[in-house]
């Protein structure tokens, strides 16, 4: 008899039908057989399944069976077709009648050998794409069941063994019907680092309020241990909260990956990266076979955190450039080519020079200018021209610490500010689908930004006393309007001006 | 395209005078009627970096022509120094005139030199050894009539060319350092056992002090500062702090490096 079901394979973010025919054949040598570009994780579904059928008290047909995964074409991997393949075969045995229950629903999983049935990754997509091609029913694994909850307008069934779910389709014990619940929306407090936990550095904080506020990327450069890794662990909680559009792109991203920790429904904090220094370009761009994300999707509407970006390859670096200037990666390799969203703020941090201690107040620098200069060129060029705001984290001197007052601005205060500067570059760039000031265009800065004549004065001392490029003269202008907008401005004064100056590139 | 120089008559206070001096640059016996040696640590430190910043163009001021060996550190520093205040500067090297192992900042700061100045050498295609320098040392040292050491840890070479300097009878003159500093070791101790004078700006303060009403730049006079710590002393939002900190280097009222700002 033949059954065919229906289960879901990923390319990228999106999914794509996958029917999976079971055939139990009344005549032939027995046999268990699958085709349709199965990967070597869908070959040992046929282990898995034949033990997972018998260890839940039911029998496995000794006649010959194949499966066949269409469309025939597309190549599949993963565990995620043990459910189907085992209550296609149940059902063609006749060990289960045929019904809607099965044959209009999604099947989706990976079994253990005891029929318990595990976290699969993508279940979260799963859902978009019940919704989507108005599929009612869907069965996954109980521990990412909360994920597929987020999607209205579908049934969720979390199935934790292949017993439980025979039962259910023979209609004697039915699962529980898992309804989408009102999660709470973004709150997202839960942050490793206050801001306030680190001792002064006002100078990088108040960096770090411009960049948080005006979405541009930040370069940090001081010493080691001058609280440069502290500091960068403290932006997603200035960050403003992710809402939930925002919420479900990240979440997406990180259900392919098979990152989301099981239980978890939707992601309310910005990612984090903060990728070693090791990392090969297709770790940080994606990759694969079928590619999976890589560390700038991860970081998606949240931080890449390079450490020691000076030791990062070369090429690494360079791969960086395309998605920062979109937004988007696409990756192309021989059985695909998938797209995944990657706009993210990008923080680094260097030293001053290879043995860290040039410009130090008590330390001497061990490095030759040589050295120095070897160093900094490996930064130089088109990824340093994206980086808007540059600033140095000296060395703290503790006794120097308790001289003065020094205010203490906790995250959850700085990220009032940024709050309210987001808003008004929302309303400034309402006609251009412009979300920050980081994202203007040269025409974009010349409209937005009017600089009255004694600004004007004041650009044009600077860009002949530090030689600045045009690429730099517009830095400058979008980090005054961003100093601008958070002082509730909506004209660029010289005072804005002169502070930006503060932040220009030293490389 | 190396020449060889003319005889330089201070060389010949040297027992052991160069056989022969390659030289490029325009030959002009004017350059060596009152010259002034800077040498110091190859491991500058910012204080390094003020102290040539203020020496230098005060002795270009007093008509010198500025001496060095020419290796990073104090010693490209003086010479960068000199050319910047617009003054004359020799470098004698502690390679051959030939040798092609410089990199492109190099030789920048080579032909600048060589436009009013001249380049030294009394090898033509020697390789930087460990014994070349010593003995570049004593040729910087002989042709100057004043030598200045900036910064020199206890082994320094440029307590060397002090050491040729006092044999030689030219006046010895060390920068005091921070006691707690290695890189001023060396100068501190040539002060302590009488080997060198010492050396102190000359006080132009009278025109500073007290002339200012910006809390920014009297807190400068005393110590180099961060923006940071600049804000913290002052009380004052960093965010004012910073715009402050641009207007007043953009009106050289104060510098900035690597990211300490000091009174110009």
């Amino acid at each position: 008899m033949l059954v065919k079901l229906t289960s879901v394979a990923h390319v990228g973010l999106s999914s794509v039908p996958v029917d999976v025919e079971v055939d139990v054949a009344a005549q032939g040598f027995p046999g268990f057989t699958i085709v349709g570009l199965a990967g070597k994780a869908v070959e040992e579904a046929r282990e898995r399944v034949k033990t997972a059928i018998t260890n839940s008290g039911m029998e496995f047909p000794g006649k010959k069976i194949t499966v066949n995964l269409a469309p025939a074409d597309l190549p599949k991997d993963g565990g995620a077709y043990d459910l189907p393949i085992a209550v296609g075969i149940l059902v063609a045995s006749g060990q289960i009648r045929s019904s809607d229950a099965v044959t209009n629903a999604v099947f989706y999983g990976e079994l253990g050998l005891s029929g318990d049935v595990r976290p699969t990754k993508g279940v979260l997509l799963v859902g978009l794409f019940a919704k989507k091609h108005r599929i009612k029913e869907i069965f996954v694994p109980r521990d990412c069941a909360p994920e597929a909850m987020v999607v209205d307008g579908i049934t969720v069934y979390a199935v934790t063994n292949l017993r439980d779910l025979v039962a259910h389709v023979m209609g004697s014990t039915p699962l529980s019907r898992l309804k989408r619940k009102r999660e709470a929306e973004g709150e997202g407090d839960l942050v490793e680092f206050d801001l306030s936990d680190v001792a002064g550095q006002e100078q990088a904080k108040r960096a770090m309020l411009i960049a948080a506020a005006g979405g541009h990327n930040l370069l940090m450069s001081g010493p080691p241990g001058a609280g440069k890794t502290m500091l960068a662990r403290a932006l997603p909680g200035i960050l403003p909260p992710l809402i939930r559009t925002e919420a479900l792109e990240v979440t997406r991203i990180y259900s392919v990956a098979g990152l989301l920790p099981s239980g978890t429904s939707l992601m309310h904090t910005r990612p984090f990266r903060s990728p070693h220094h090791g990392i090969s370009a297709a770790g940080i761009i994606g990759g694969g076979s079928n590619p999976l994300p890589g560390e700038v999707s991860l970081a998606h509407l949240g931080v890449l955190f390079l450490d020691e970006m000076a030791e990062f390859p070369r090429s690494v670096l360079e791969s960086l450039r395309q998605p920062m200037e979109d937004g988007v990666v696409s990756i192309v390799r021989v059985g695909a080519h998938v797209s995944y969203p990657a706009s993210f703020t990008l923080l680094a941090a260097v030293n001053p020079c290879p043995c860290g201690y040039l410009g130090h107040p008590k330390r001497p620098c061990t490095c030759s200018e040589k050295q120095v200069r070897k160093y900094r060129s490996r930064l130089s060029g088109p990824i340093l021209d994206r980086i808007d705001l540059h600033v140095l984290v000296p060395a703290v001197e503790t006794e120097k610490l308790s001289a003065g007052p020094g205010e203490k601005a906790s995250s959850k205060t700085v990220r009032e500010a940024v709050i309210k500067a987001r808003a008004v570059q929302e309303k400034r760039f309402a006609a251009e689908g412009l979300y920050t000031n980081s994202q203007m265009r040269n025409k974009h800065v010349k409209k937005y930004c009017e600089l009255d004549s004694e600004t004007h004065r004041l650009l044009k001392l600077a860009v002949e006393t530090y030689d600045l490029s045009a690429r730099g003269y517009f830095r400058l202008i979008k980090i005054a309007r961003t100093i601008a907008d958070l002082a509730g401005n909506s004209l660029v004064t010289s005072t804005h001006m002169a502070e930006a100056l503060q932040y220009r590139s030293s490389m | 395209m190396a020449n060889i120089a003319p005889p330089i008559p201070r060389l010949r206070d040297l027992t052991n005078t160069p056989k022969q001096l390659y030289y490029r640059g325009t030959w002009d016996n004017t350059l060596f009627v009152k010259c002034a040696a800077v040498v110091g640590s190859r491991r500058m430190t910012q204080y390094g970096r003020m102290v040539v910043e203020k020496l230098v163009p005060q002795l270009v001021e007093e008509g010198y022509t500025i001496v060095s060996g020419f290796m990073y550190g104090v010693d490209q520093a003086a010479h960068r120094e000199c050319l910047a205040a617009g003054g004359r500067t020799i470098a004698v090297l502690g390679w051959g005139i030939n040798w092609k192992g410089l990199d492109s900042a190099d030789k920048k700061l080579m032909a600048d030199i060589e436009k009013t100045g001249l380049v030294l050498s009394e090898w033509e295609e020697q390789k930087p050894l460990l014994w070349t320098f010593p003995q570049r040392n004593r040729i910087v040292a002989a042709v100057s009539h004043d030598v200045f050491v900036v910064e020199a840890a206890a082994k320094s070479g440029a307590l060397i060319t002090a050491a040729i300097a006092t044999k030689l009878k030219r006046p010895v003159w060390a920068v005091p350092g921070p006691v707690t500093s290695k890189t001023s070791e060396g100068t501190n101790r040539l002060i302590a056992n009488g080997f060198a004078r010492m050396w102190l700006p000359k006080r132009d303060g009278v025109k500073k002090e007290g002339s200012t009403d910006n809390p920014i730049i009297k807190l400068l006079e005393s110590e180099s500062m961060n923006a940071s710590e600049i804000a913290r002393k002052l009380g004052e939002p960093i965010d004012k702090v910073g715009a402050q900190l641009s207007l007043l280097v953009l009106s050289g009222d104060i510098i900035e490096r690597e990211g300490s700002f000091y009174v110009s």
